[in-house]
């Protein structure tokens, strides 16, 4: 069975991966099993300094789903360096770290000196968070800003650069389209859908930042369409995530065009979501006796006409 | 881990549960996490405290308060609601010292655990057990039991004395001396009885009832600040010393 998946640079030995801010640096989640299992992980979004993140309340549940607002609370650049990649590599974890800078020159720093570990075959870009009020998603919610930041920060980094994507856009497309013309080896779509909760004895909103982000099952179905839009529109592949909770959401998101998908807010609930996955794709192809995991990757698509 | 009782009402609102468990004694002030049905909504895992443990029974007392614990009290099939921990880290064990347990509600049940274990390690133990009335008072009998003196504060005065936790913290730190306090409740109260514990330089350790997004320390949602910089409450707590903790 062919499960390995080649995203520039970077090498998965299958399609399964964990999401940035759901499996914080590995460690907490790999002594429950084994990460090294799993295609690789996406590490906490990363600023130049450490982060405290947001004040007040954090998280909330919604139906079938969470509302966050973090904030990037990180340890930021050096630390991850010096004490969470020594970790990642002696447990031969494949991991991707997630850069989420205050400004373009922070992110441009980030991605450079990133670039020159061993370890580090490519950085995932967050320009997509909701949650802070600099960088994050105001990179990611104007094709002009994005453009031009990403053709700053390209020729600066070695490693391969993957683009996470707002959702918080009239057009996606547009977005993923920008970034394969700016030389992304990928993009990942999407992060969390703006969202809000109000406290209806006070009247004020619950979250200090009055918006949070959503995620969860109940932003899978949006998620997917978008996924299989993007896919439609550039030849880059695309890493899907958006309220993964099973095997099949997992395969759903392949067919509609994901080469790789992440596991987000279900490793809250069951950490063991991710080797559940990755043992279920597995037994899926097995079954429909699948050979090779590109069958799956955007069959929806090859299928379109055939009623 | 899984549950070997249905809920039982033990006051109003609150109910006892019987997990099977084993492994190694958990320690007070640590908490297991229970996904309370087999779909997404309610999508997160609960923390609750532990009430008691013997012999691979573990107890915990819960508070109906929203759509996950009235699952929890109406559970059908208790054989198959999804249980772990327990997680993070409890109360600093004392041996023969003289203490002061302080609860708020159903912020009492840890403080139960933790008593039994401190009488058994010598302790004297002084229990200020605070309730909104005396309808929600529960399991008076084994508070008793592991407590030296007992007082109860209502704040309508329908069992005890009227008034709250912290009156009669500051009145007996007055006339008594206390080696350390152990304090779980609402934030509000813990806070009030933090800032007298450590003006009479009295040293102590609270709980903390946040809310959790995973319990396990890899979300980042449950962020309290310290004087030594954030922590995360799921797993550097949910115990905390006084003069560490900023309430």
């Amino acid at each position: 069975m062919k499960k390995e998946i080649k995203i520039g640079k970077l090498k998965l030995k299958n399609p399964v991966s964990l999401a940035s801010g759901t499996c914080a640096y590995g460690e907490e989640l790999n002594g429950i099993y084994d990460l090294s299992s799993l295609g690789c992980i996406f590490t906490k979004g990363l600023s130049l300094n450490p982060r405290a993140g947001n004040e007040g309340n954090r998280i909330v549940e919604t139906d079938s789903g969470i509302l966050n607002s973090i904030g990037l609370e990180n340890v930021g650049l050096e630390s991850f360096i010096k004490n969470k990649i020594p970790y990642l590599t002696e447990n031969s974890i494949t991991y991707v770290p997630n850069a989420a800078g205050h400004s373009i020159e922070d992110n441009i720093e980030i991605c450079e000196r990133l670039s020159e570990i061993d370890s580090v075959r490519a950085v995932e870009l967050n320009v997509s968070c909701p949650n802070v009020k600099a960088g994050g998603m105001a990179f990611g919610q104007n094709v002009k800003v994005l453009e031009k930041f990403l053709k700053q920060l390209r020729p600066r980094m070695s490693a391969s650069l993957i683009v996470k994507l707002s959702p918080n856009v009239t057009d996606i497309t547009e977005f993923a389209k920008c970034a394969e013309a700016c030389g992304a080896d990928a993009v990942s779509a999407v992060n969390t859908l703006q969202g809000m909760r109000i406290d209806i004895k006070t009247g004020k909103p619950y979250f200090n930042n009055t918006f949070a982000g959503l995620s969860g099952p109940a932003i899978k179905p949006v998620a997917l369409r978008l996924v299989y839009q993007i896919y439609q529109s550039v030849k880059i592949p695309v890493i899907g995530l958006g309220g993964i909770k099973d095997t099949g959401d997992a395969i759903e998101f392949m067919m509609a065009g994901a080469s790789a998908v992440q596991i987000g807010t279900m490793n809250l609930v069951y950490p063991e979501t991710g080797r559940i996955i990755s043992e279920g794709i597995d037994s899926y192809m097995k079954e429909n006796k699948i050979e090779d995991i590109n069958d799956i990757i955007g069959l929806t698509h090859r299928l379109k006409g055939e009623l | 881990m899984k549950l070997i009782s249905k809920p039982e009402k033990i006051s109003k609102d609150h109910y006892l549960l019987k997990i099977q468990y084993q492994g190694s004694d958990p320690i007070p002030g640590q908490f297991v996490s229970i996904k309370v049905n087999e779909g997404t909504d309610p999508l997160l895992r609960r923390p609750f405290s532990i009430f008691d443990y013997s012999e691979n029974e573990l107890k915990i007392v819960f508070k109906v308060a929203g759509k996950a614990t009235s699952i929890l009290q109406n559970s059908a099939l208790p054989e198959n609601t999804d249980i772990s921990g327990p997680y993070g880290k409890g109360f600093t064990p004392l041996e023969n010292s003289k203490v002061l347990l302080i609860g708020g509600g159903v912020g009492n049940a840890p403080l139960h655990y933790l008593s039994n274990k401190l009488r058994k390690t010598g302790c004297n133990v002084t229990y200020i057990y605070g309730s909104r009335s005396a309808e929600y008072i529960y399991c008076r009998d084994d508070f008793h039991k592991c407590s030296d003196s007992t007082y109860y504060m209502t704040d309508d005065g329908t069992d005890g004395e009227k008034g709250f936790v912290s009156e009669k913290l500051s009145q007996l730190i007055k006339k008594e001396f206390f080696d350390f306090a152990y304090i779980c409740g609402p934030s509000p109260m813990m806070k009030l009885c933090a800032d007298i514990l450590k003006a009479q330089n009295i040293n102590g350790e609270v709980s903390l009832e946040n809310y959790f997004g995973c319990g396990i320390g890899i979300c980042s949602g449950c962020t309290v600040k310290t004087v030594n910089g954030n922590r995360r409450a799921c797993i550097d707590g949910p115990v905390f010393n006084i003069n560490e903790i900023l309430l």
